[in-house]
């Protein structure tokens, strides 16, 4: 164990070093490439927390995105704010968002849970769209353009998306060793059991969601800016989200790195690949999404736990034909 | 002292009174037996205390503060632990990992560290024997293991007073054996008081000081093991009506 741990650190080392010198060697489309995995990876991480953590299957939590750009843009153009104030502003908000529908709907669970996260982001992509007049509506709102040349700006974006995924990385980690984690994790495997065990249930899955949100949003904000331009059928995509659940089930599901591995393989996947299957797109995701839950419910993760082995792979199969 | 007490303790589901009109007693460092046939309300009972169901009437304290309406992570928060007669374990998680949830959050464990609840945890492994099993996964060991694994996970929350709920049944005679000195070492070296749902009589008759019979949600009887087991109304609960009538007349 502790020499594959000490093999696990190099491989990061040279990839975090890899990735802070990357962009003095490559510019235009592929930084914007593993800027939009960053982001991707971000997205993943922070739905780890409620929905591998805490094992609420938040599908709408796309919605913070979405405020958290919405926040920014409006908070530039209508107050003149700076756009990382707009960001901070933004996560906050959605911070809030979350405790306050958190309140009502985290009473719910399973499949309930998950529907009634998809109507709060279709209602609030709604609002969006009909508060034209503040928002700008179904067209789209552009914010105000970065006073810099364009490489550098997407150089900065780069770094501002990688030390917010270092963040949530930290805070996964951080979550993953203290008392909110076992409990989440203790409320996952049985909600009934941690209750009396003295776990407030309630409250602690409260703050796992009101954490997801705050990074979600922030991202949100950092998008805005990084786009300059934002419309609600965008940045309320359901689709994010069921591409971050994708990664994080593909990487392990309330395991540290887990979501952030399976960002980085779905998205290198479907650049180098998907590309050439723009119609079947769909589809693809759908046999990945299929096939993991079949071959490896449990995550890429596991397999650096575990042994990899082929018998592991067979016996799951097993277990699903029974 | 009565350390935790009811009062016409009540819970009606629908027209149904899964307990009616109880009023029962656990005194400081005693074991008290909570006996009675199937759907009695016996664990219902438990579940009242813990606040998983609301009274419909009546009222419970701990200590002589009233804790009818508390949430059941505050109740065990207070000092009230218990096991659960299906072992509610925390399927995804090693045996280490189920049990410092307890020591993580029950009445001592908000001071604590992860660092120090995992030492507490490995104490109380050790305690019921448990310790070659540290690290096993939960479906990994039978039930006797999961049950001593509940036990050690409710002993970690540091509690005054455990509710076992029959924490032998599905057991062999050997680990039925070992349960009861693990039970009576609970109450006698740890000083904890229990409520003790039971179905195994060798295990009610050798350690409950006192046992509450409850038939049909009602209580029959209270008293010591032996008066109870001879007491007709219980005779008559536990084999019906013909038996105790038979015996009776074969008596006289």
């Amino acid at each position: 164990m502790g020499g594959q741990k000490k093999i696990f650190l190099i491989f990061g080392l040279i990839a975090v070093l890899g990735l802070i010198v990357l962009p003095f060697f490559l510019e235009g489309y592929w930084i914007r490439v593993i800027t939009s995995i960053f982001m991707y990876a971000i997205i993943t991480a922070a739905l780890n927390i409620i929905a591998g953590f805490a094992g609420y299957a938040a599908f709408g939590n796309i919605v913070f995105f979405g405020i958290g750009a919405y926040t920014t843009a409006m908070l530039m153009l209508r107050v003149g704010l700076y756009w990382w104030v707009g960001a901070i502003v933004g996560g906050v908000l959605a911070s809030l968002y979350a405790i306050l529908l958190g309140i009502p709907i985290l009473r719910l669970r399973g499949h309930y849970f998950a529907i009634a996260t998809l109507g709060i982001n279709r209602a609030t992509e709604q609002i969006a769209l009909d508060w034209g007049s503040f928002t700008g509506g179904g067209k789209g709102i552009t914010l105000p353009l970065p006073q810099m040349e364009i490489n550098t700006f997407y150089a900065m974006i780069y770094f501002i998306m990688f030390g917010l995924l270092a963040f949530t990385v930290l805070v996964n980690y951080g979550i993953a060793r203290s008392r909110l984690g076992y409990a989440l994790r203790a409320i996952r495997e049985n909600e009934g059991a941690a209750e009396a065990s003295g776990i407030f249930a309630p409250r602690c899955k409260i703050v796992a969601w009101a954490i997801s949100a705050f990074i979600t949003g922030i991202t949100g904000g950092v998008f805005a800016y990084w786009f300059s331009f934002i419309e609600p059928a965008t940045v309320f995509d359901i689709m994010i989200a069921v591409k971050a659940f994708v990664m994080m089930m593909l990487g392990g599901a309330g395991t540290v790195l887990g979501p952030v591995l399976g960002a980085f393989l779905i998205e290198l996947i479907s650049e180098t690949v998907w590309g050439k299957f723009l119609t079947i797109h769909m589809l693809i995701l759908g046999i990945i999404m299929v096939a993991i839950v079949i071959l490896m419910p449990r995550g890429i993760m596991e397999f650096f736990r575990k042994k990899f082995s082929l018998a592991a792979i067979w016996n799951n199969i097993k277990n699903q034909a029974v | 002292m009565s350390l935790l007490e009811g009062r016409n303790v009540t819970r009606a589901f629908g027209a149904l009174k899964a307990v009616d009109a109880v009023d029962f007693q656990v005194r400081e460092g005693e074991i008290l037996g909570l006996i009675g046939p199937n759907g009695a309300g016996k664990t219902t009972l438990v579940n009242l205390v813990t606040g998983t169901y609301p009274l419909t009437e009546g009222e419970i304290s701990f200590k002589g503060t009233p804790i009818t309406g508390l949430k059941p992570a505050k109740v065990s928060r207070l000092g009230i632990a218990r096991t659960f007669q299906i072992v509610q374990p925390f399927p995804g998680m090693s045996v280490r990992e189920n049990v410092v949830v307890g020591a993580l959050f029950g009445k001592s464990g908000t001071g604590r560290s992860t660092k120090e609840a995992f030492r507490e945890a490995d104490r109380w492994i050790d305690f019921v024997h448990l310790q070659d099993y540290r690290n096993a996964a939960v479906d990994q060991i039978n039930i006797s293991f999961r049950k001593r694994m509940d036990l050690a996970k409710a002993l970690a929350m540091n509690p005054e007073v455990l509710m076992l709920d029959e924490v032998m049944a599905g057991l062999n005679t050997k680990d039925i054996e070992e349960m009861i000195t693990l039970v009576k070492r609970i109450n006698q070296e740890l000083r904890i008081s229990l409520l003790v749902i039971e179905h195994v009589m060798k295990a009610v008759m050798s350690v409950c000081h006192r046992v509450t019979v409850l038939h049909h949600g009602a209580k029959i009887a209270d008293g010591s093991p032996q008066e109870v087991v001879r007491d007709p109304r219980v005779i008559e609960a536990y084999l019906g009506e013909r038996y105790a009538k038979a015996r009776k007349g074969s008596e006289t």
